[in-house]
């Protein structure tokens, strides 16, 4: 008996929706305020922190660390970043393009602004290189041409 | 007419400088003032204009839209609206307003950050909950 139906595999296959997809609104992650987290995330999206997170936070749109939300570590926000009046941000590198830090808000970190966000984390593709076959121009054969 | 307009123009000359607002003092500069140097202040101070050097005060300071600031600022509430270079310490409160561009270090025990402002540099925040020794 296996404990869940939830392979890799199957994950793999769940669709990214896009920015401002078919459904109409951006794709949107919430850690609620029981939920945990500890590793790196990436979101193509908006995310809602008002749970705890022991690592790295990196999101294409907004992120808001809200309720009593608790964030350790960096976090790259390609818009906004908001930190409410109960939330705490303890940061390595804070890299936004909108910052707003409500009274109350527990924050440090180095922060960045400013200049505009990279896709750092943007895997590469790696296209191979086609391999351009030249055929060797055929040399007359002296066999092939005796009459 | 005239006259009455010598006696504005006299009234709002007079409030740069020192002037006393509530029993406390305030340094208050207007849009075209500079100040170079370092003024260690026993009351709040109003910085517009021009800044470049040090400014500790007892009391609060504002730093108008307008200003250009290149200097250490500290006090107990600092409220930026303005341009300023250099690192600022808040014994209370730091806000900045969302027209505010901050590039330097900061050390603060609480911090208010408007949508619209820019900021760059390192955030020190004292009196953490879960921090069991005390900067």
């Amino acid at each position: 008996m296996t404990l869940s139906t939830r392979r890799p595999a199957s994950r793999l296959a769940t669709p990214v929706p896009a920015e401002n997809g078919s459904n109409g609104h951006r794709n949107s992650v919430v850690l609620g305020p029981n939920d945990r987290l500890v590793g790196q995330l990436y979101i193509e999206g908006d995310l809602h922190v008002s749970g705890s997170v022991e690592g790295n936070l990196e999101a294409t749109g907004d992120i808001e660390i809200a309720g009593s939300g608790k964030v350790n570590g960096d976090v790259t926000a390609y818009n906004r970043l908001t930190v409410g009046s109960d939330a705490s941000l303890i940061a390595g590198d804070v890299r936004v393009a909108r910052l707003t830090v409500e009274d109350g808000a527990k924050f440090s970190g180095k922060v960045s602004m400013g200049q505009p966000v990279s896709k750092v984390a943007e895997p590469v593709a790696v296209v191979p290189e086609p391999v351009v076959v030249v055929p060797e121009p055929e040399k007359p054969t002296q066999k092939g041409k005796r009459r | 007419m005239d006259v009455q307009e010598a006696v504005a123009e006299g009234t709002a000359s007079a409030e740069n400088g020192e002037v006393k607002r509530d029993g406390r003092k305030q340094f208050s500069m207007g849009p075209g003032d500079i100040l170079e140097g370092k003024l260690i202040y026993d009351g709040s101070v109003h910085a517009d204009g021009k800044v470049e050097g040090e400014v500790r005060v007892t009391g609060n300071i504002d730093v108008a839209s307008g200003a250009s600031v290149k200097a250490l600022l500290e006090g107990a509430n600092v409220t930026l609206k303005g341009q300023v270079e250099g690192m600022v310490t808040a014994r209370d409160k730091l806000t900045l307003g969302k027209n505010a561009r901050l590039s330097g270090d900061i050390q603060v025990r609480r911090l208010q950050i408007d949508d619209g402002a820019t900021l760059n540099g390192h955030v020190r925040m004292g009196d953490f909950e879960h921090q069991a020794s005390g900067q």
